[in-house]
């Protein structure tokens, strides 16, 4: 869907990406991850035209980006940043309605679309839809921003950092939502961020970057079991690196299918192994009850579970 | 939550009614003021003619506003043409000029703006248009480009991002977002305005300054009196149109 090849960016004399290679396949979820001034956000922003590459070629659905004038290319891209940007005196439907309204829909689709959307980010349209961002708090705010990016149904979705502003709490809400949302649209994802944690949960491959370069490409488990080189494994920790694998595996393939609970507290068959070691050790219980979407028992999750 | 929150409807209604009073009180005191001749008699004993009656007070507004209107709707045009051009990327490098140019302008008495005029363009009302037009482009070209400079950057990567052309992204969200910076820009230049084509009679054009300039070089205090009246009344009741106009545009920021 997209292949940078041979991708070079330079500002003024300063090399910040250096012959780059990489395809971005249809549906993936791409995280691309580094520290700051690894050159992540800049790749991204070469994507929608935001940068332009100094030499190389960008290819996007089977032909040369630079092919495209940039308004085009960008209302096929939703675009998500870590400071929301949402216009302050629009209305949330006006903001979310920002791209439809540029490719020209007609009102009565734009409509539709907004309420479908508000729903898809569980957001309670009666109470939104006329209210303007500055009611929103910063969660909310940035479900609209995620939102407005998927409003024009677009081919790719291109996320810079967007939770990284938000608290524990809400980022974790979100991350869930994302991962929902991209499993139920099967849209192509390029995710930026520097937390390992946050690509671990969400990536269906994970991008490492330093210094411009690729340093390894892989799925979140390859990471895990077979980091590249020491620089990769000192990004995914040292001291917890143990509960980082715990984050990729996910509770319904390590648990006890069938399995009547004796205990009461519950946990989705979609989370992690990871949150359920901290709700079992925070509820000094030994097994939790596994539910599926609709909450229905499943099975049961023991602490040995985890760990064999 | 939903719509704009019944306070700021209420402040916006308030200032439009406070408009319109000061409207209706300007339009009494131009009605009664043909008539006021034995109050300034009383009022000013030593005087012969102790009401300006040289030309109708209706008249000497109608003039007065023409040439405020002319040349506030030219300061707009050039000085919001030049605050957005200086704000793009392709008129970056005559940002610092029209700063520097604004910065000096605004030290300039306008008095002395009038008295340069005079010699280029010779007496009447051209000179006065000359020195308005020009006084009036530095507050609009200054806050146009400090409410440009205010838009909040997130708001304008984000307008890219989502693929606004520069034109979509100049009139749909950076001028929105700056009007109200813009607005107080044209009202300071607008009030300064009014007060300084008073002083325009000095060079021959005719306004609500004339019976002003008249009564000082006369020793006519009365005259003096009038004039100054209408003028400030005039400053004011403009001053209340445009505190109606920008509480109904930032309505959006109380909801």
């Amino acid at each position: 869907m997209i292949r940078f090849s041979g991708i070079t960016k330079a500002y003024d004399g300063l090399t910040v990406i250096k012959n780059l290679d990489l395809t971005i396949t249809e549906g993936e979820f791409c995280v691309l991850i580094g520290a700051s001034g690894s050159g992540k956000s800049t790749i991204l922003k070469m994507i929608n035209r935001l940068e332009e590459h100094s030499s190389g070629e960008i290819r996007f659905a089977g032909a040369e980006i630079r092919s495209f004038r940039p308004e085009l290319i960008r209302r096929r891209m939703g675009y998500a940043i870590q400071s929301v940007g949402l216009f302050p005196h629009w209305t949330i439907e006006d903001n979310i309605a920002t791209v439809p309204r540029l490719c020209g829909w007609d009102e009565a689709r734009i409509d539709q679309r907004i309420t479908d959307l508000l729903k898809l980010l569980d957001m309670d349209a009666s109470r939104f839809r006329k209210a303007y961002p500055h009611q929103l708090s910063g969660g909310q705010q940035q479900r609209i921003g995620v939102a407005r990016a998927l409003s024009a149904d677009p081919d790719v979705l291109l996320m810079d950092e967007p939770f990284g502003a938000l608290d524990p709490i809400t980022r974790d809400g979100l991350q869930t939502e994302i991962r929902r949302i991209h499993g139920e649209t099967g849209k192509t994802i390029v995710f930026v961020t520097h937390d390992m944690d946050e690509a671990l949960k969400l990536a269906t491959r994970i991008v490492v970057l330093d210094k411009g370069e690729i340093v390894q490409a892989a799925t979140p488990r390859e990471l895990l079991n077979a980091p590249a080189n020491e620089f990769v494994r000192e990004f995914l920790g040292k001291d917890d690196f143990g509960l980082k694998l715990l984050l990729v595996e996910h509770v319904r393939d390590h648990m006890r299918r069938g399995e009547a609970a004796s205990s009461a507290e519950t946990i989705s068959g979609a989370d992690n192994l990871r949150n359920a070691l901290s709700r079992l050790l925070a509820l000094k219980q030994d097994h939790l009850c596994v539910v599926d979407q609709a909450g229905q028992p499943v099975g049961t999750l023991h602490l040995a579970d985890i760990v064999a | 939550m939903r719509e704009a929150s019944p306070g700021a409807d209420l402040r916006a209604g308030r200032a439009l009614r406070n408009f319109g009073s000061a409207l209706a009180a300007y339009a009494l005191l131009l009605a009664a003021l043909p008539h006021s001749r034995p109050l300034f008699a009383r009022l000013f004993p030593e005087l012969d003619r102790p009401l300006y009656e040289q030309q109708g007070f209706l008249q000497l507004l109608a003039a007065h506003a023409g040439l405020v209107a002319a040349s506030s709707a030219c300061a707009v045009v050039i000085g919001l043409g030049a605050g957005i051009f200086v704000t793009r990327p392709s008129g970056r490098e005559f940002r610092k000029l029209a700063e520097l140019l604004t910065a000096m302008g605004q030290t300039f008495p306008p008095v002395a703006v009038l008295a340069l005029s005079v010699p280029t363009v010779g007496f009447g009302f051209w000179p006065a248009f000359a020195a308005l037009v020009l006084y009036g482009i530095l507050p609009i070209c200054a806050n146009t480009i400090a409410g440009l400079d205010g838009t909040p950057p997130a708001a304008r990567q984000a307008g890219e991002g989502l693929g606004m052309t520069p034109f979509g992204l100049l009139t749909k969200i950076e001028l929105p977002l700056a009007a109200p910076v813009i607005l107080a820009g044209i009202r300071t230049s607008v009030t300064i305005n009014i007060g300084t084509a008073a002083i325009a009679s000095t060079v021959g054009a005719v306004s609500l300054g004339s019976p002003i300039i008249i009564g000082l070089n006369g020793n006519n205090t009365a005259y003096v009196l009038q004039g100054a009246v209408l003028v400030t009344g005039l400053a004011l009741v403009v001053d209340l149109g445009f505190e109606a106009v920008m509480s109904r545009l930032q309505r959006w920021r109380r909801a």
